[in-house]
């Protein structure tokens, strides 16, 4: 009797259990401790200036301006010869066999977009807290604009850089070609998949109307030269305009821009907002802090933020690398044409096999060199070359840019206004000149397509020989990525 | 009414006299066969809980009401006798072997059942099947072994979780793993290593100590398991005491493991002759000659690159078990040891576990159980699977050139820089690793500690009535520890680096049911249970790295070293909160009725939509339990004739993460500035995946049970499959995509199973158990405006298309003819139907030759594809014979798996003519001139795409078909040892794994798995390690 006694207080105890287990709330809505959830990123004004960086984070990752992009641009040309014929590292992109699902054909494209719509998913953001008055009290007018101006920047960076490989050069047909789907709002959801590409002209309109909306808002410094060089200000702005003109062959623009950022005689310098010039050593530009005035965009790298593996330029360009790539040194070759003395050829790093490496980029082992958008030589160089071609006769103002970029290197390089006999032997000096300047910055092969250039063959060696690609050649461009073509259904293959 | 009433108050009666006078009844206990006394059997008075259990010698004593009617004697293994008391005081019984399994006792969701009583689709594996299988877990044991249930070892890397299907693949971007329920709890599985070090949560539990394996296949049997059902569930049962007698058992076995099926690669001469031609072949006479290298002996050097991969592996493995019981408690006692080489070198395992499983009846109402097992792994595995990664052991096995050493001549590492040297030879640089270097230096582990433990406490207030409540604890943590030497391989560049990871994740599980059991009127049985039960996860890891190493001395994390790195991790928590049910009743064990319903919550949904409700249905109808068909000649030819249907709708889960449904950013660094960006579009809709099921099942026995045969057909619809809906890529979508419950497909075939017990003698027997599984699978939708999903390999190789109207993850590739005997190139097939030509050394506008010599193509490439294949088996299964004679026993089980297609992408790295090693298959058939047939274009070096790296082509698309010898083992028992040794059985075996492989496809094993348990890229060889063959001598000691 005892037993059952026992026995049904037992029972009643766990029917009483039973019945109070609870479901408890809190558990079944858990909140995630690594994350944070979109209503609450617009709560502070340092997570509205963690978003600003966020976008800069998306343009450096290590598939488009944190490393590949550069190397992209300068393997297809005919400076280089890979190591390795691994076609994680562009040898496809190097002999120009590229096919519509080759990987850094969906990832360049891939990451571009991801930036883009990062960039745009904060824009609209930003907007809209203000709007609702979200960020009073917390960002100021003038921060306000500054941010716009940082993400409609880097938004035209995006879409110049896209342009540059997946549609042809302005310079055909004034842009009336297939660009890129412009995609100027943020995509959060499922739906439009499907959007057109817009003409190249008409891309090149947005990315000019993002960069003039921009540059009135943007600030015109911040307080350091960490800042100068990895943030947007004005002058980046409007260096970025040079470049965008250029690629249009709009001389008039590409002169008045420049002589925002020029001064009218040397030194030159920024006469407003930080003052870019040329550092006076050409070696310096390439080692810590990487924040001469020389640099006026660059890419940030700690060692804890690193472009990662098989992206870093040191990984491209070291001699200790497996899969970097040496210079084509044979007659007729931009090295072939570089003094001993130049102090571009000096930072050169030549291997036990005799093959030379670039030298720009020397941490091999953490990769942690900062990665170079844009130099102040650039604008000069871009200027020398538009002031020549806009009035078609050759100026002693245009020899002095170009004498100053090659004789900071080469001081015995010294060019004469005699020198040039026509408009062609000084565009053809600027070119070699920047092949030169620019050798693993990925300027190369941007220069041979807005010139409508046939790209030159390469002598690979065990490589393979790569013969010329014509600008009417399938291959001239890289093709528009599988992946895009297979859900985007308004999207067509170049 | 009143007859009714009568056979009521009769019983009420019945159970009032259990109080009255009592009666001393003893007598003894034989089995049929040797007639010796069996110890440990129940003796129970008929409907009461009074009982005891006969002794060493068999006998029995125990006092029983005066008024009992009979009692019940019960072993495992025998048949259950039960015998009219009569008034006698003396009682001796003889039972009956239980030769054809017919009473089992099947565990089933929150319960037991006689598998007679059982509508659903429930097939058992015993624990005693797999015990001696020289693998690292169960699950890799059960392959073959089960109608319906398909096991696919993915590589020959130890300690691998196995891919597990049941019934199919039932998910796209979901897992289809089934759900792991370890008494009563489900449990944690799959790999959790951060590194190469792969471990699989389910080697934690001993393999000797499994009594038992449920796999539940359709929704009946599996719908108290909501949603989480959908993959079917396999339970497991531990061993629980059993006997007066404390018994001890040893198990052990020693055993050597090798590679078979490696491919034969060319030697340094015929490398040399075969790349200097196709040199010349790209650029003529003056092309660089490769040459043979000679060795510090001076004699040419020949490496055959997979010895310095490959070995014979030792292996040994231990277990101990007291097991018994008193009348109050039963326990059993377990401790294991394995200790496993595999048979790629620096790949090991080893296991300690400790068990102890508990039962005791406090008194007449309450019980009280505990399992608890703790295991110690560790696992160590060089980098060999990421298909593509220049540290993958399995392809440096074969890629490397022959003619160069991993050693120079002064004994140093052949190396320069992260990669293998070129000794002087014209190679571009070879950016693949020396493996026998990295192999030496490099170092990867994971040690897992696991602890599971479940307490319950049961009270029976009434007779049929049991309340239960168990408490469950799953805690898991790994630690993985990497270390790269910075001499050379993956971690030259950044001067070495160490690694760590730990991994914890705990989870506890409490589950209380009300279970009522009962019979009316004699012949309505009725069981109805009810339950809640509550799941809380929390899984916690983070992970640091450095590089850099100060000095090459340290090679641990905690060691001195430059650079830190930025470190990872991941917190996360979910939690489930379910009520469930099931009534099932029987009218005289002819009709039956199940219904079973769980709704639950779960955390990672959205709010307002974190509940759903499964269930499921039965109906039964034991044909040969009337009376017209038991007395007709049907009967006498039939036996447990039993036509079985259901239906249920259950869920799966497995796609939907703890914040699946958020909007969210995440946060990082610019330079040295933090940042958040966007990093999930979640969806709010998000739910489970749900699969209506559909089962029709007829058993039957013939010739008194001496054959069994089991036939199933069923039909699952998957709706609601969570996909991962790509988004155009110019959207930005971070991954691109975003998870959408939008698909279905469906999964059809039939299942037949026969065991024929064809001699049973007690000296000669002979047990063949067969099962064939036919599946059909076919997608019917895909999100709206989505044509098809792209199963990825090693993250560069598009291999598989998912499409509507065909099987899940089809091979998809660009149709290839051979090669054109007159020009020696391989012939592709573009999009258009015309046939191109390669040509590799011809300028890139002059490659892609129309074969009808109507101009140039502008290129084949993946978009040239079709889909070219399914790698889904149409007919699977296996074959068990078990022959004991006299005191030998014998066992062969077979496994096959039949039309079906496999990517040997293995096969484009074999024929690549970049420096590559090739197979002597090139070698000797590669075309040399007009007219020579052959499937091997003319080399010419450096193409890459004409023997399909660049993108798959139809060329490397082999059939799979296979039928293995999984297992052959050979037994000698020796019996009535002297008793004086106290021993009962010794037993001497030996046994042979992976004995055997009848198959046409050329690659090394058509079992194979590169993307382990992708739905959407199943069937992929590329460059995988291949399976091993065991041999094993082993004992067992009963004492």
């Amino acid at each position: 009797m005892r037993n059952i006694i026992k026995g049904s207080l037992a029972s009643v105890l766990l029917i009483t259990v039973l019945l109070t287990i609870g479901c408890s709330k809190e558990n079944l809505d858990p909140v995630p401790k690594t994350s944070l959830s979109d209503l609450t990123v617009f709560d502070t004004k340092d997570r509205v200036v963690a978003q600003v960086n966020g976008m800069y984070a998306f343009m450096k990752t290590g598939a488009f301006l944190g490393g590949r992009y550069y190397v992209y641009n300068d393997v297809r040309a005919e400076n280089f010869i890979p190591k390795s014929s691994n076609l994680v590292t562009n040898y496809a992109t190097w002999n120009h066999t590229v096919l519509p699902g080759t990987n850094e054909v969906q990832n360049l494209w891939g990451a571009v977009y991801a930036a883009m719509n990062a960039i745009n998913v904060f824009k609209g953001g930003l907007e809209t807290a203000w709007a609702d008055g979200k960020l009073t009290g917390k960002v100021t007018a003038a921060e306000y604009d500054q941010y716009l101006s940082e993400a409609l920047t880097l938004r035209a960076m995006c879409y110049f850089y896209l342009l540059q490989l997946y549609a042809k050069p302005y310079n055909m047909n004034a842009g009336d070609n297939p660009g890129l789907p412009l995609r100027l709002i943020a995509n959060k959801t499922a739906a439009d998949n499907d959007l057109a590409r817009s003409k190249v002209s008409e891309v090149y309109t947005q990315i000019l109307k993002d960069l003039n909306d921009a540059e009135p808002l943007a600030v015109a410094s911040y307080s350091s030269d960490l800042l100068n060089t990895t943030r947007v200000h004005k002058n980046t702005i409007i260096a970025f305009k040079t470049r965008v003109y250029l690629h249009m062959s709009n001389w008039p623009a590409v002169l008045t821009e420049s002589a925002k950022i020029v001064s009218a005689a040397a030194p030159y310098t920024a006469p407003s907002g930080v003052a870019h010039t040329l550092n006076p050593g050409f070696k310096d530009i390439w080692a810590t802090p990487y924040t001469s005035k020389e640099s006026i965009f660059s890419m940030p790298f700690t060692t804890t933020n690193t472009p990662g593996g098989q992206n870093g330029l040191a990984h491209y360009h070291h001699p200790s690398s497996s899969e970097s790539y040496y210079l084509i040194k044979s007659a007729g070759s931009t090295y072939s044409k570089i003094d001993d003395t130049d102090a571009r050829k000096l930072l050169m790093v030549t291997d036990g096999d005799g093959r030379t490496f670039v030298g720009k980029w020397r941490d091999f082992t953490t990769l942690t060199d900062y990665a170079p958008v844009m130099r102040y030589a650039e604008i000069l160089l871009t200027y020398a070359e538009a002031i020549v071609r806009q009035g078609n006769s050759v100026t002693q103002g245009a020899v002095n840019l170009l004498n100053a970029v090659r004789m900071r290197s080469f001081p015995d390089g010294e060019y004469a206004l005699e020198d040039f006999t026509t408009v062609q032997n000084f565009i053809d000096a600027v070119l070699l000149e920047r092949s030169i300047e620019f050798l693993g910055e990925g300027i190369r092969n941007m220069d041979l397509m807005r010139t409508i250039s046939t790209i030159p063959a390469k002598a690979g060696g065990n490589m393979g020989d790569v013969s010329t690609i014509a600008p009417n050649s399938p291959t001239y461009i890289w093709p528009i990525p599988q992946n895009e073509l297979n859900f985007n259904k308004l999207m067509v293959q170049n | 009414m009143k007859k009714i009433l009568g056979i009521f108050s009769l019983l009420l009666l019945t159970g009032s006299l259990v109080m009255g006078q009592t009666v001393q009844i003893t007598g003894n206990v034989k089995g049929s066969e040797d007639g010796l006394a069996m110890p440990g059997v129940f003796v129970q008075v008929k409907g009461t809980t009074i009982g005891t259990i006969t002794g060493l010698d068999g006998n029995y004593t125990i006092a029983v009401p005066s008024s009992a009617q009979s009692l019940v004697f019960s072993f495992v293994g025998f048949v259950t006798h039960e015998e009219t008391i009569q008034g006698r005081t003396r009682i001796d019984v003889i039972l009956k072997q239980d030769l054809y399994n017919v009473d089992e006792v099947v565990v089933v969701a929150y319960g037991t059942q006689q598998r007679r009583d059982i509508a659903g689709a429930i097939t058992t594996v015993k624990g005693d099947a797999i015990q001696s299988i020289p693998m690292q877990s169960f699950d890799q044991a059960l392959q073959g072994r089960a109608a319906g249930v398909s096991i696919t070892m993915p590589n020959g890397v130890l300690n691998n979780p196995p891919v597990i299907r049941i019934r199919g693949i039932n998910s796209m971007t979901a897992s289809s793993y089934p759900l792991i329920v370890v008494d009563g709890v489900p449990i944690a599985t799959g790999n959790w290593s951060g590194n190469s070090a792969i471990t699989n949560a389910l080697a934690d539990i001993n393999p000797a100590d499994i009594q038992s394996m449920e796999i539940l296949k359709d929704a009946s049997a599996t719908a108290l398991f909501g949603s989480r059902a959908a993959n079917g569930v396999i339970i497991i049962t531990t061993k629980r005491g059993s006997g007066a007698r404390t018994r001890v058992t040893y198990d052990g076995y020693v055993g050597m493991t090798e590679p078979y099926r490696l491919f034969e690669m060319m030697n340094a001469t015929q490398y040399i002759e075969h790349k200097n031609k196709a040199w010349q072949n790209l650029s003529g006479p003056t092309a660089p000659q490769l040459s043979l290298v000679n060795d510090a002996s001076g004699q040419p050097i020949n490496t055959r690159w997979s010895d310095y991969v490959y070995r014979t592996g030792l292996q040994h493995n231990h277990s101990i078990t007291f097991s018994g019981s008193t009348a109050s408690t039963n326990y059993f006692l377990s401790v294991g040891y394995t200790d496993q080489e595999g048979m790629i070198k620096k790949n090991t395992y080893n296991r300690k576990s400790l068990r102890l499983n508990l039962d005791h009846k406090l008194n007449k109402y309450i019980s009280l159980g505990a399992n608890a097992s703790y295991t110690k792994g560790f696992n160590q595995a060089p980098n060999t699977g990421a298909s593509f990664a220049t540290a993958g052991a399995a392809r440096l096995a074969f890629v490397l050139p022959p003619n160069i050493g991993p050693f120079r001549n002064d004994g140093s590492y052949n190396i320069e820089g992260s990669a293998l040297g070129r000794m002087g030879q014209p190679f571009p640089a070879l950016g693949y690793y020396n493996v026998a270097a990295i192999f030496e230096l490099n170092k990867f582990t994971a040690e897992t500690d696991r602890l599971l433990a479940t307490i319950s406490a049961s009270v029976e207030p009434l007779k049929g009535l049991v309340l239960k409540t168990v408490f469950g604890m799953d805690n898991l943590s790994i630690e993985s520890i990497t270390y790269q030497s910075p001499v050379t391989g993956d971690s030259f560049g950044s001067n070495g680096y160490a690694g760590s990871s730990m991994q914890k994740n705990s989870r506890w599980t409490w589950t209380n049911t009300i279970n009522y059991n009962t019979t009316l009127f004699e012949r309505f049985n009725i069981g109805l249970l009810g339950g809640i039960e509550e799941q809380y996860n929390v899984n916690n890891w983070w992970s640091g790295s450095k590089t850099n190493v100060s000095d090459p001395f340290f090679t641990s994390y905690q060691g001195s070293w430059v650079t830190a790195g930025m470190g990872g991790g991941g917190q996360g928590e979910n939690y489930y909160i379910s009520y469930f049910g099931r009534i099932n009743f029987n009218y005289d064990r002819k009709y039956f009725v199940e219904f079973s319903t769980r709704r639950d919550g779960f955390s990672g949904l959205s709010v307002g939509n974190k509940f759903g409700t499964f269930g499921g249905a039965s109906v039964m109808w034991r044909a040969s339990n009337e009376s017209f068909i038991a007395n007709t000649g049907i009967g006498e030819i039939f036996s447990d004739i039993r036509l079985k249907g259901s239906y249920g709708r259950v869920g799966n889960m497995a796609g939907i993460g703890d914040f699946s449904s958020l909007f969210l950013y995440g946060s990082g660094v610019y330079g040295a500035i933090p940042t958040l960006t966007f990093s999930q579009a979640g969806n709010a809709n998000l739910k489970w995946e749900a699969s209506d099921k559909y089962d029709i099942g007829l058993s039957f026995g013939i010739l008194n049970d001496k054959i069994q045969l089991d036939l199933n057909w069923f039909y699952n619809d998957i709706n609601d499959l969570i996909l991962n809906v790509p988004q155009a890529p110019s959207k930005g979508i971070p991954n691109n995509s975003i998870p959408a419950n939008v698909g279905s497909m469906y999964n059809t075939g039939f299942e037949f199973t026969v065991t024929s017990y064809n001699i049973s003698k007690s000296r000669f027997s002979w047990t063949t158990t067969f099962n064939l599984s036919t599946l059909k699978n076919e997608v019917t939708e895909l999100a709206p405006g989505l044509t098809e999903l792209i199963g990825i390999t090693g993250g560069l190789e598009t291999t598989s298309r998912t499409k509507v109207g065909y099987p899940i993850g089809n091979i998809y590739a660009v149709e290839t003819r051979g090669v054109d005997p007159t020009s020696g190139r391989r012939i592709y097939v573009d999009r258009n139907g015309k046939e191109v030509l390669y040509r590799h050394e011809f300028p890139a506008a002059e490659r892609w030759l129309f074969k009808d010599g109507s101009g140039y193509s502008t290129g084949i490439s993946i978009a040239d594809g079709k889909i070219m294949g399914s790698p889904l088996p149409k007919v699977y299964g296996g074959i068990d014979n078990v022959i004991n004679y006299r005191d030998f026993d014998f066992s062969v089980n077979l496994t096959y798996s039949l039309g079906f297609d496999l990517y040997n992408g293995s096969k484009a790295g074999l024929r690549d003519q970049r420096w590559w090693n090739n197979s002597v298959e090139v070698y000797e058939t590669a075309w040399k001139k007009e007219g020579d047939i052959t499937n091997i274009p003319k080399p010419v070096m450096n193409d890459n795409i004409s023997n399909g790296s660049a993108f798959v082509i139809s060329e490397n698309i082999e059939r799979g078909d296979y039928m293995k010898v999984r297992s052959i083992s050979l037994g000698y028992s020796l019996k009535n040892l002297p008793g004086d040794l106290s021993i009962e059985r010794i037993r001497l075996y030996g046994q042979v794994f992976n004995a055997l492989v009848f198959t046409k496809y050329s690659g090394s094993d058509p079992e194979v798995s590169t993307e382990g348990g992708s739905n959407l890229a199943p069937g992929i060889d590329r460059n995988t390690a291949p399976q091993a063959r065991t041999y094993t001598l082993g004992l067992n000691v009963t004492f």
